[in-house]
């Protein structure tokens, strides 16, 4: 097949919709405005009806949305040319806050860009999946084990990185994310059942690197009530919370929990117990059918992409955000130990809002940049 | 273009695909079962489990109080308390609980009459908009009287609360504020850096001074306390406590009296005296003038009070002991000299001949004598300040050499007293003329700098500490205000000869003692020895013609300046004064000195005698 390198603008789909002119995905932008429009009521719920609070939130995520547009208009090959700078800018990044990072509560993880105070991790997230998706762009299925070795040294020097900021819970999920790429590009299974049974058989040994105050969240999930005045509390108060909702919960601002002070981080980490508490079992189930109906899509959009390097990354971010969601809500009812983990798109705050929203951005940019040649 | 082609599916092989899709299906499944997981936990506890939660719930009232710790104390070297906790009262307001607020801010506008209407006015604002459920500390005190009158009306404003809590004071006043520092409120730049569970509780934390530096050791850790609430928050008994640690004592170096007494010397002059021990390098008075009031800045300073001090010409806030930077003037001449003889530049023996000037390449540096000191050796030169002397010398020396046996004294770098904010001051040298102004050095600039003069900046704290380092013939103290009975490990500045030492320092006392020296007036009648030497500063250089004080507006008038140490054979105290824009050294400044020792000394032997 021969192209015409004059006509560019005919190698992509005519755009007919104004939605489509944009690069914008309605389905996927549907879910996310339900879910962006239930975490400002929440929002304002949790701080107990502060206005600024509220006006601060609508801001960022105007902000976020207008990223997230802008991104969708960048068409995948761009991304795909600039992955290796981006991937050592990160990387750069990551050693710069290890060497002047600011402290912010025990850990450096930031780092001042002059009037931008910056978390290159944030930046990692979107990162380190795009540049292993671009190692296997033109991979076989399954792909040789030299390939396979080369993503993985590359997931372990940036999860490394962000290990010894420390923030144990961050690297571990973006070197999630970076597995999730190996498994749709087609890690075997029996190398993934092999180190799934050999982590589990290490954790004695983690346990041994672990920080005093990273074994005391794993301590207290196992037995809350050993530290009812510190962290224990907050997981005992957080599943009142969300148990004294019930079916039908207490109304919109109606959550005595959050309002008696009793919830810790009610408008960051601890959301969903609000939530939980004033919409009840029925509020619970929709929030995740719809997250269900983003995360579906986001597959869909991987199934019918039509690369190897946008199906992957497509694909990694969603189960990355499924991940990010499921570990969030298991950690506030009490089924894994604190983390300190936003619940996405529902949380007060802005950082990992946008680095979420730029990868819906990337994603409909996969869906609405396809050629016209296979159609 | 060609980026794409090479991924274009064209070239796909289709079972590829389809082995993705499957693995995408089992994502997808993987995901709707753990969402199902989720959702039966969520059935457990909000169904199964609900009465359970729901009890727990309604009969939450068991909370966490955190019980901030009580900051530590401050006391002058003599055990006098400099910064005291008072207990103050206040108002806790909740707004989920008001059921008017205006009425409240108009009683509370009737009560608190010493607080402006704006400021309350503001509070309110800001408090109507705010956390419903979030108690609020009105962020004045209240004395007794008015939180009795409060009290009174209480019943009609539900969800306000008088509450008691420790006010830090400081019960000298203006007195040694610029060692003390103050503390104040805690602002959002402040809450990031710290750590949260040691400030729970807490609103202000140090904010200048010592009261900064140690805000470690003063501020303590906080406690808990779980209490039981009834179903209106009202706290029905206290369970499990886990007490709070009181931040620590701290005991100051300074003599308040002699730090009050010291200010008093300087009356309204603007400036700076600093008094060591040179024995430890224990800072016994720390004077910056004009001073202010720190328990204005406790419950966070008004505008129009903070503006009246930003705006003072004055600057009654810059703590000139640290960050005022003086040209030094004749006052490095005994260091100059003692280099000079240590290195074997000159003997001290050698005279010279002053005709009132030296010249040099056509331009003539004048000497602050007109007619000359005539024939002068090292002694004369000290004790008369005689500049030609030292113009020669230095042309003989060269700025490296000044600079280098300037440096062990401490000029140009920090004294690392224990106060944040200290400037360096500037200790010329070749190298430093190139590296900030990027041009060579002029022998010219040489023969000023040997007086003093030019590119020379130094501090009070600076000068101290170079004069006890001299008076303890060359051990070198590290100043502080933090009395630390920890045993202290001392560097000694490099001696070739301790003649040449006892040399410049018999000299130093001639300036006090002897009959040309430039004090003499002050310390006829002293039952001790002191040595001593005046300084006057240039503002700015006037050129030749005769100077009068009279004419040149006040502010580029000379500084005064005095160093000095006593008793000369073993000294107890070492001591820097500067008067700005003042005048000589001879005039202001060391009768200034000369009191100020004396009235230690006396103290330190009625101190013996009891």
């Amino acid at each position: 097949m021969k192209i015409d390198i004059d006509q560019e603008q005919q190698v992509y789909r005519k755009n007919k919709s104004l939605l489509l002119c944009l690069h914008i995905d309605a389905w996927l932008l549907f879910g996310i405005l339900l879910l962006l429009a239930a975490s400002l009521a929440i929002v304002y719920s949790a701080s107990g009806g502060d206005q600024a609070v509220m006006n601060r939130q609508a801001i960022r995520i105007g902000f976020a949305l207008v990223l997230m547009v802008i991104f969708a208009q960048i068409p995948p090959h761009i991304i795909y040319i600039f992955t290796p700078w981006l991937f050592l800018m990160g990387i750069l990044m990551l050693i710069g806050v290890l060497l002047f990072g600011e402290v912010g509560k025990g850990a450096q993880r930031w780092l001042n860009l002059g009037p931008i105070r910056f978390q290159p991790s944030e930046l990692m997230k979107l990162a380190l999946p795009i540049t292993v998706a671009w190692l296997f762009a033109h991979s076989k299925f399954p792909p040789s084990l030299r390939r396979l070795l080369l993503g993985a040294f590359v997931i372990m020097i940036t999860a490394g990185l962000i290990v010894v900021q420390p923030d144990l819970g961050t690297s571990l999920l973006i070197a999630m994310s970076g597995l999730f790429v190996l498994f749709f590009a087609g890690l075997p299974w029996k190398v993934i059942i092999a180190s799934i049974s050999a982590t589990v058989l290490s954790a004695p040994v983690a346990w041994h690197f672990m920080h005093a105050y990273q074994k005391q969240r794993v301590m207290t999930f196992i037995n809350p009530e050993s530290d009812p005045l510190g962290s224990g509390y907050h997981i005992i108060q957080s599943k009142i919370a969300i148990g004294s909702g019930g079916i039908d919960g207490k109304g919109l601002l109606g959550s005595t929990q959050a309002h008696l002070d009793f919830l810790p981080e009610s408008t960051t980490d601890f959301i969903f117990s609000v939530l939980a508490e004033e919409f009840g079992l029925i509020g619970v189930v929709i929030l995740l059918f719809m997250y269900l109906l983003v995360i579906a899509r986001g597959l869909y959009i991987a199934s019918q992409a039509q690369d190897n390097f946008t199906r992957l990354i497509a694909a990694s971010f969603m189960m990355t955000l499924f991940v990010y969601i499921f570990v969030n809500i298991s950690m506030v009812s009490g089924l894994l130990p604190v983390v300190g983990l936003p619940l996405p798109l529902m949380s007060y705050g802005g950082s990992s809002l946008v680095s979420l929203m730029i990868s819906f951005g990337i994603l409909m940019s996969i869906h609405t940049h396809k050629k016209l040649l296979t159609d | 273009m060609s980026e794409h082609l090479e991924f274009n599916s064209d070239s796909e092989n289709f079972a590829q695909k389809k082995q993705f899709q499957f693995r995408l299906f089992f994502a997808f499944g993987f995901v709707v079962l753990l969402f199902l997981f989720l959702i039966g936990r969520m059935l457990q506890l909000q169904w199964l489990e609900y009465d359970r939660y729901k009890g727990l719930a309604d009969g939450n009232r068991i909370s966490v109080e955190v019980l901030p710790p009580t900051r530590g104390k401050i006391y002058d070297r003599n055990h006098i308390l400099l910064a005291d906790n008072q207990p103050v009262y206040t108002l806790h307001l909740i707004r989920e609980k008001m059921k008017n607020i205006d009425s409240t801010l108009q009683a509370t506008q009737k009560i608190l009459t010493n607080i402006s209407a704006e400021r309350l006015h503001n509070f309110f604002a800001k408090f109507k908009k705010g956390n419903r459920s979030r108690t609020y500390t009105l962020p004045f005190s209240l004395t007794e009287e008015q939180a009795a009158k409060f009290a009174v009306i209480n019943h009609k404003h539900p969800g306000v609360t008088v509450d008691a809590r420790l006010k830090r004071t400081y019960p000298h006043g203006a007195a040694a504020v610029h060692a003390l520092g103050y503390v104040g409120r805690i602002n959002a730049k402040e809450l990031a850096k710290l750590n949260e569970k040691l400030y729970r509780g807490t609103d202000i934390m140090g904010k200048l001074g010592i009261e900064k530096y140690y805000e470690s050791l003063l501020h303590g850790s906080p406690g808990l306390q779980q209490i039981e609430t009834n179903a209106r928050g009202r706290v029905i008994r206290k369970l499990e406590t886990l007490p709070a640690t009181t931040g620590q004592d701290i005991h100051l170096s300074i003599d308040i009296e002699l730090q009050k007494y010291a200010e008093s010397l300087m009356g309204k002059l603007r400036g700076s005296i600093v008094a060591i021990d040179p024995t430890n390098g224990e800072i016994l008075a720390f004077v910056s003038m004009p001073t202010f009031d720190p328990n204005l800045f406790v419950d966070g300073i008004d505008q129009k009070s903070y503006d009246i001090l930003r705006n003072d010409p004055n600057r009654p806030m810059f703590n000139r002991a640290i960050k005022g930077q003086y040209p030094p003037g004749s006052t490095i001449k005994p260091f100059v000299a003692l280099g000079a003889i240590e290195q074997g530049f000159i003997s001290p023996y050698k005279k010279i001949s002053d005709p009132g000037y030296l010249e040099y390449k056509g331009h003539r540096y004048r000497d602050w004598k007109r007619k000359g000191h005539g024939i002068v050796d090292m002694n004369t030169a000290i004790v008369e300040s005689c500049d030609t002397y030292f113009y020669k010398l230095s042309l003989d020396m060269g700025i490296d050499e000044i600079h280098d046996t300037m440096a062990p004294f401490g000029f140009g770098k920090a004294s690392n007293i224990d106060i944040y904010g200290e400037r360096i001051g500037i200790l010329p040298s070749q190298a430093w003329k190139m590296a900030k102004k990027g041009k060579p050095w002029y022998r010219g600039e040489t023969i000023i700098s040997s007086i003093g003069q030019g590119y020379n900046l130094a501090t009070p704290i600076q000068l101290a500490r170079a004069t006890a380092i001299l008076a303890n013939r060359g051990k070198i103290i590290v100043p502080h205000l933090y009395r630390n009975p920890k045993e202290q490990t001392f560097e000694q500045v490099e001696i070739k000869k301790i003649a040449n030492w006892e040399k410049v320092i018999k000299s130093m006392q001639n300036v006090m003692h002897s009959k040309k020296g430039t004090a003499r007036r002050y310390a006829t009648n002293l039952p001790f020895k002191m040595a001593g030497k005046t300084g006057t500063a240039q503002v700015y250089s006037l050129n030749a013609g005769d100077y009068d004080a009279e004419t040149i507006r006040e502010k580029l008038r000379d500084h005064s300046l005095f160093v000095g140490f006593a008793p000369v054979n073993n000294p107890k105290i070492a001591i820097a004064v500067i008067a700005e824009n003042a005048g000589s050294g001879s005039k202001i400044a060391a009768p200034i000195a000369v009191k100020l020792v004396s009235r230690y000394l006396e103290s330190q032997l009625n101190n013996l005698k009891d």
